[in-house]
């Protein structure tokens, strides 16, 4: 008898206990309810993937102030000390209007060339239903500075002006790894030589790769889509490693594009890896908050 | 004994049938951290809370990603190299409420022992905090640390002087009964 009162017991017990237990999850089933899908941030950890857009921009009120260089030819030697002689610059500044809408104005002392751009990221990446890649417009004008040669042929402001306009879409698929892909449009409203086109396209990959919290490796190679003739221009390759550091990003690199502005890397990279051209250089991006908005 | 397991079975289907319960999904969660050089203070409006009046359980729950700063910079920051957002993107506590008397109005001093997990690191702790009843409604406040070490957030010697290790953390629900 004592014996039956036990199983009779367990028995009890066991048909009971899912409804006790189901109880008791419940607590915890409540924060399950209405999860909400989550933007995906933080693809790339500065402005550029390397020389090109990525799709992170400014935060609302806040600047960034990019100085970049790249040295001379590595192929120089000892003389130039490895190209360390010879550094073209650019200077940018970005200010973000809103978290997603940013502007800037550069000068790159590569044609002594003064740029404005438009970014905007107009789709954001989301996790747990959404959107599975973030897409990224952007349109800079770029206004060549050089003195114009005294060769007969009348110009005028307008023949200084090139565009590109781009679009970034790019997918984070893990917290590591970073894809995007990227077309770009070119226009030159004039080229330097009658056999090049006006209107160039490119296609172009990059991705990054986190080491740790503060360091990753970039990269990031243009596809110069198929031209009526052979101009003796190249793809663009660059490799280089993002290291952060509180404030700061910076970005070494190698690239065989010396201009740092669009229509430079994208459309007139002369020389190729394989030849020894091969330019080092870095991307200093300090952010300052200039107008606190949260 | 027959008998007395069938009543303590009975007692807990039915507890677990009648749960009172008072849920919240905008608590106000914010903290501080403060250092002689900068302080840094964020604030979530979009933590969930549940309080079970019959098991005197008292859970929070709150997404990492919601927390905001004055600074886009600051944020990113937390997310990607603090909290690490993406592989832990919740905060969450769960614990038993001691020392509250259930029919009672007005603040009441309570002690909730049980589990912070924070950045993938469970910690028991005993918080201190208030509960307040009014009518329908479960106030509950609390001010309490966190420190960073305990739950593996690495803060690296260059900013050791902006980000403080212990860092203040203040909570604000109001459950209204589900």
């Amino acid at each position: 008898m004592k014996k039956g009162c036990g199983v009779l017991a367990l028995a009890l017990t066991v048909v009971l206990s899912p409804f006790v237990s189901w109880g008791q999850d419940d607590l915890m089933n409540f924060f399950g309810e209405e999860e909400k899908p989550t933007v995906v941030t933080s693809a790339f950890k500065a402005g550029r993937i390397i020389n090109v857009q990525s799709p992170e921009t400014c935060g609302e009120g806040e600047m960034n102030f990019i100085i970049a260089h790249r040295f001379g030819r590595l192929s120089d030697g000892w003389y130039d000390l490895f190209g360390l002689d010879n550094a073209q610059m650019r200077m940018g500044l970005d200010y973000g209007i809103t978290d997603r809408i940013q502007v800037g104005v550069a000068r790159s002392t590569f044609g002594k060339t003064l740029e404005g751009n438009l970014k905007w990221r107009f789709l954001e990446q989301m996790n747990g239903g959404g959107s599975p890649v973030s897409l990224t417009g952007y349109s800079v004008a770029m206004r060549d500075g050089l003195r114009l040669p005294e060769d007969g042929i009348e110009r005028k402001g307008v023949h200084r002006m090139s565009y590109v306009h781009q679009l970034v879409i790019t997918r984070k698929w893990s917290p590591e790894f970073s894809l995007a892909v990227i077309p770009s449009l070119v226009h030159r409203n004039l080229v330097d030589r009658p056999d090049r086109p006006n209107d160039v396209s490119t296609l172009g990959v990059g991705f990054r790769y986190k080491l740790n919290r503060r360091m990753s490796v970039n990269g990031e190679y243009h596809y110069l889509l198929p031209r009526p003739i052979e101009d003796g221009l190249h793809n663009s390759l660059s490799l280089g490693l993002d290291i952060e550091t509180g404030g700061h990003v910076f970005q070494l690199h190698v690239t065989n594009s010396r201009g740092m502005f669009e229509r430079a890397f994208l459309a007139e990279t002369p020389g190729r890896w394989q030849d020894g051209d091969l330019y080092f250089g870095f991307n200093i991006n300090r952010v300052f908050q200039v107008r606190e908005t949260r | 004994m027959r008998n007395f397991t069938l009543l303590l079975t009975l007692c807990m289907w039915a507890s677990a049938g009648h749960a009172q319960r008072f849920v919240t999904r905008d608590a106000q969660i914010s903290f501080l951290s403060e250092t002689p050089l900068e302080d840094i203070q964020a604030e979530s409006l979009a933590a969930s809370a549940i309080f079970d009046m019959a098991t005197g359980e008292l859970a929070f729950q709150a997404p990492i990603l919601s927390f905001h700063f004055p600074k886009a910079l600051m944020e990113e920051h937390f997310n990607e190299n603090y909290m690490e957002s993406e592989q832990f993107p919740k905060a969450s506590f769960r614990g038993v409420v001691a020392g509250l008397v259930p029919d009672k109005e007005g603040e009441q001093m309570v002690t909730v022992t049980g589990t912070l997990d924070m950045h993938g690191v469970a910690k028991e702790r005993a918080i201190e905090g208030t509960m307040t009843r009014d009518g329908e409604w479960w106030i509950v406040a609390s001010q309490f640390e966190v420190a960073c070490e305990d739950h593996d957030i690495d803060i690296p010697k260059v900013v050791s002087e902006n980000i403080a290790e212990i860092i203040g953390v203040t909570l604000r629900a109001e459950l209204k009964l589900k």
